[in-house]
């Protein structure tokens, strides 16, 4: 009897603990949102809120300062626009690829480095972004600065592409076999199988797809900061792909740090924040909506014929658009003429000859971004590999970086990594398993996983600014690595938590009914039954988590760096150095500093790339055993 | 999708690597720290502000560093702003200002200003401009976008590319005080948030303009004469170079500690010397 009431009260503790854990996690959400938009509120009072929104002058700093964001907010658009027109076919073209016409051999080689394509820091992208890409573009097309829109748009078309492909190749995996076979039966080829049943099957998830994608593209600093040109105007005429813009993010990561806290122009910048935060928690609420109608195997969501026709319509007249003004009027119409002509031909082709058709462009589109793929770490690593000496890697920095090496930075990213899956881990896992294990399906758990979508959609300079601003400044601690160990915890804590709550779920309930009916406790069950067998998920969530947070800079770059230090320290509130931000300031302000930032990114892109590879060895590993 | 309907269960032998890999880690962490700091008691102190002092600044740190073995002097940039807001906010123990201390920035603190050296800012474009001089007025013509092309100032024919500071520059604040009049500059300027970023981007633009602090100037950038008169420290120091302007450090309050050495390091000859071999001006000549 006593023992009973014992284990009693130790189940209750236990609860407990869990449920303290998702009430931090759930908690860090409200605050951060509450923190942002209670502080950018001065600025909606100096401004109103349509003169913040649809102002188009830009000029925080300018004799009459004028705080309208309309311009950034278009960039930002057009940006991130102009990136899905490159990365959506090319996405859905490897998705099928991968899905339908790939070899099993083939897919085992190419999804994987598709994965790879996503781990590679956004910093690492806008570096190869700078020095190829942009002198690339001003060369072949003989423009004055190839720092522009048409430089940022195809940057994040690449980085979104591995979102786009792994998800929109689950939804395609995932629809039923009997369509195909039913569509094969009735005499219909490969791809028209593949064009009208088994695509539009899939539809929702991959729109699900392109939503993330874009996500992706609307939140990312870095890499367009790098080589968007960064002034605030709207291209004139607005299909100038040459121009150069200024998206939201990029405005935060010069501006934040040099701003004077309390000032109207930091007031601004936390409207920015705000309302960047406002947008990617609408498509991010969108996209969760989605994939929650896949996973219920609700109706297949379809656009009304309409859309789709307007939608087409509208991208066929941008692209003809971008044409005419990259390569000029005539090859323009030439070119569309070319496409017209293939359209029509169409329809005397044979089946046959459609269907090889298709399949060359899939195969060609596959190739393209392994291609990509290729060059980008080719051109990283020729260029780096000649720079990596033990000097290199055990030494500190001297005179800017251009002599000595980059230790430090070294230990402390793994310092700040570290420490942010420390405190990210726990509550993670916690309040995971108070959500999946504990919990009923009530008001306060939807409330608790919606914040836990909302976070995980956030992009990651949202947590710079708020731990900037926050701890940095208003508690006081000044840049720290405490400071980025919390920012970055924040920022894969719905990671961690999103994917254990996967690894819960994938273990079969017969397995606890049959440990509890045994006479083992909750906790017992879930100790010796349940953890065991999620273990590896977890561990894959996590190592995710950790090659994601070695690779970010913008959540550190306010908050926990500094570009040169000698000494490694243990002091929470000391400044570090870290990869990804030694890397930035070199290739942004470091004039004669090439070999070293190859270095720095040959070292930051393996570091990150062997942490992935971690991940998917074990995935492999454990799937297989299965089989 | 397979993954979600099994079962995947982890061994004892996968647990233990994956626990002795982190041990390992955690063993390293300290070591390395260790290994580096020696268990010695440093002294850390930190500069943040203008990216103009940065390089010269970080120069001066190394050394001293040498010859101090338990310093510790961590430099970043920012910009001049960032420079008063870190050092009022206790973020960073000495600011670094490529511009003046603006009356509103020293209301209600109790700030010290050191003048550490003397800069001159310079106008550059890509090697081969065949414009070499410019008038103050041509230069705020051309910030300001009336003037477009550089055919229009005896050049060849392209379209001028401008190339400017951010809003936290000092650079920039002078710049717009005294070329552009405190007006504004054209919205089609391309901001970037250091000198390094400014010169590099003008040495790999054919058609750019840009302003810089006197030592970016190298080979890679052609630097124009303001009305016949070179950007030279010679001319910075006899002022007949028009553009020019004090580099300071600040501190909240009398500097004590690392901070007050270090301080005096760079007003003795030594650092003095330093910094005129950095290509700035010294202030005691």
């Amino acid at each position: 009897m006593n023992t009973h009431l014992m284990s009693g009260w130790k189940e209750t503790g236990i609860k407990s603990v869990w449920l303290a854990t998702a009430l931090i996690a759930a908690s860090a959400v409200v605050f951060i949102l509450g923190y942002l938009v209670l502080t950018s509120l001065p600025i909606f009072f100096e401004t109103g809120v349509s003169g913040f929104l649809f102002n188009t002058v830009w000029n925080p700093t300018g004799v009459v300062p004028s705080y309208g964001i309309a311009t950034l907010l278009i960039d930002t658009l057009l940006v991130t626009f102009g990136a899905m027109i490159f990365a959506v076919p090319l996405g859905i073209i490897c998705a099928v690829f991968l899905a339908y016409l790939a070899p099993q051999k083939v897919r085992d080689i190419v999804k994987p480095a598709i994965e790879l394509l996503a781990g590679i820091p956004s910093v690492v992208y806008g570096f190869f972004g700078m020095v190829v890409l942009c002198s690339l573009l001003q060369n072949v097309l003989d423009i004055p600065s190839g720092f522009s829109w048409l430089a940022a748009s195809i940057l994040l078309g690449i980085m979104a592409l591995p979102t786009i492909v792994s998800v929109s190749e689950d939804a395609l995996y995932v629809v039923p076999k009997d369509y195909t076979e039913a569509s094969l039966g009735l005499g219909a080829t490969k791809w028209q199988t593949i064009s009208r049943v088994l695509i539009p099957a899939a539809a929702s998830g991959i729109s699900a797809a392109v939503i993330l994608g874009m996500g992706r593209a609307i939140g990312e600093t870095m890499a367009v900061m790098m080589v968007a040109g960064n002034a605030a105007v709207i291209p004139s005429p607005i299909w100038d792909v040459l121009s150069p813009v200024r998206t939201l993010t990029a405005t935060l990561g010069i501006e934040l740090a040099e701003v004077a806290s309390g000032s109207m122009h930091y007031y601004a910048l936390f409207g920015v924040a705000a309302v960047l935060l406002a947008i990617t928690l609408v498509i991010n609420l969108i996209s969760v909506r989605i994939t929650k109608k896949i996973q219920s195997g609700g109706s297949v969501f379809s656009m009304p014929a309409q859309i789709k026709k307007i939608l087409k319509l509208c991208g066929v007249i941008f692209a003809v658009c971008i044409l005419m003004y990259a390569i000029g009027i005539v090859p323009t119409l030439i070119l569309t003429a070319i496409v017209f002509g293939l359209f029509f031909l169409r329809r005397i082709m044979s089946h046959r000859s459609i269907e090889r058709t298709a399949f060359g462009i899939i195969y060609a589109g596959t190739f393209l971004v392994i291609g990509i793929l290729f060059v980008i770490l080719a051109n990283i690593f020729i260029n780096g590999i000649p720079a990596i000496s033990w000097e290199f890697l055990t030494t500190a920095p001297r005179n800017m970086g251009l002599e000595g090496g980059i230790f430090p930075a070294i230990i402390g990213t793994l310092q700040l990594v570290g420490g942010a899956i420390l405190l990210a881990l726990p509550i993670g896992i916690g309040s995971a398993i108070y959500l999946h294990e504990y919990s009923r399906d009530n008001v306060a758990t939807r409330l608790l996983r919606t914040g836990n979508d909302l976070l995980s959609g956030t992009p990651s300079i949202v947590f710079g600014v708020f731990g900037f601003a926050f701890l940095v400044i208003f508690l006081g601690w000044g840049v720290c690595m405490l400071a980025g160990m919390i920012c970055l915890a924040l920022m894969v804590l719905p990671t961690i938590i999103k994917t254990t709550e996967e690894a819960l779920r994938s273990v079969p309930n017969s397995l606890r009914e049959a440990s509890l009916g045994l006479g083992a406790t909750k906790w017992q069950t879930l100790k010796k039954v349940v953890l065991p067998s999620a273990a590896p998920g977890i561990l894959t969530g996590t190592i995710l988590s950790i090659g994601r947070a070695a690779g970010e800079t913008a959540p550190i770059m306010f908050t926990a760096v500094v570009f040169s230090k000698r000494f490694i320290s243990m002091d929470l509130f000391d400044p570090v150095m870290a990869l990804p931000f030694h890397l930035y300031v070199l290739s942004t302000s470091v004039p004669g500093s090439e070999t070293q930032q190859y270095g720095t990114a040959v070292v930051l892109i393996s570091l990150v790339m062997a942490i992935y590879l971690v991940a998917i060895v074990i995935r492999k590993r454990f799937q297989k055993r299965l089989l | 999708m397979t993954i979600s309907n099994s079962v995947m269960v982890m061994n004892r032998k996968t647990m233990s690597i994956v626990g002795v890999a982190a041990v390992i880690f955690a063993v390293f962490l300290v070591f390395a720290s260790g290994c580096v700091s020696q268990g010695e008691e440093a002294e850390t102190i930190t500069l943040a502000g203008s990216t103009t002092v940065l390089p010269v600044a970080q120069t001066v740190a190394e050394i001293y560093m040498d010859e101090h073995a338990t310093a510790d002097i961590q430099v970043s940039g920012g910009g001049s702003s960032v420079g008063v807001t870190a050092v009022k906010e206790g973020t960073a123990d000495i600011g670094m200002l490529s511009r003046e201390l603006k009356d509103s920035e020293k209301e209600g603190s109790n700030l010290e200003e050191f003048v550490i050296a003397k800069d001159g800012i310079a106008l550059i474009a890509y090697p081969s401009n065949t414009v070499s001089d410019l008038t103050l007025a041509q230069i705020k013509d051309i910030y300001q976008g009336k003037i477009t092309n550089w055919k229009e100032l005896g050049g060849a024919d392209m379209k001028i590319v401008l190339i400017g500071r951010d809003s936290a520059s000092g650079t920039r604040e002078f710049f717009t005080e005294f070329v552009l009049k405190k007006e504004d500059a054209a919205s089609t300027m391309q901001e970037y948030s250091s000198n390094g970023a400014v010169q590099q981007a003008v040495a790999q633009t054919p058609g750019a303009i840009g302003y810089v602090s006197l030592e970016f100037v190298d080979d890679s950038v052609k630097a124009f004469t303001l009305s016949g008169i070179a950007p030279t420290v010679e001319n910075v120091i006899n002022n007949t170079y028009g553009l020019n302007r004090p580099l300071l450090m600040i501190t909240d309050g009398e500097p004590t500690g690392l901070a007050k050495k270090f301080l005096d390091f760079i007003l003795s000859d030594e650092g003095q010397n330093i910094i005129a071999e950095n290509g700035f001006v010294p202030v005691n000549v």
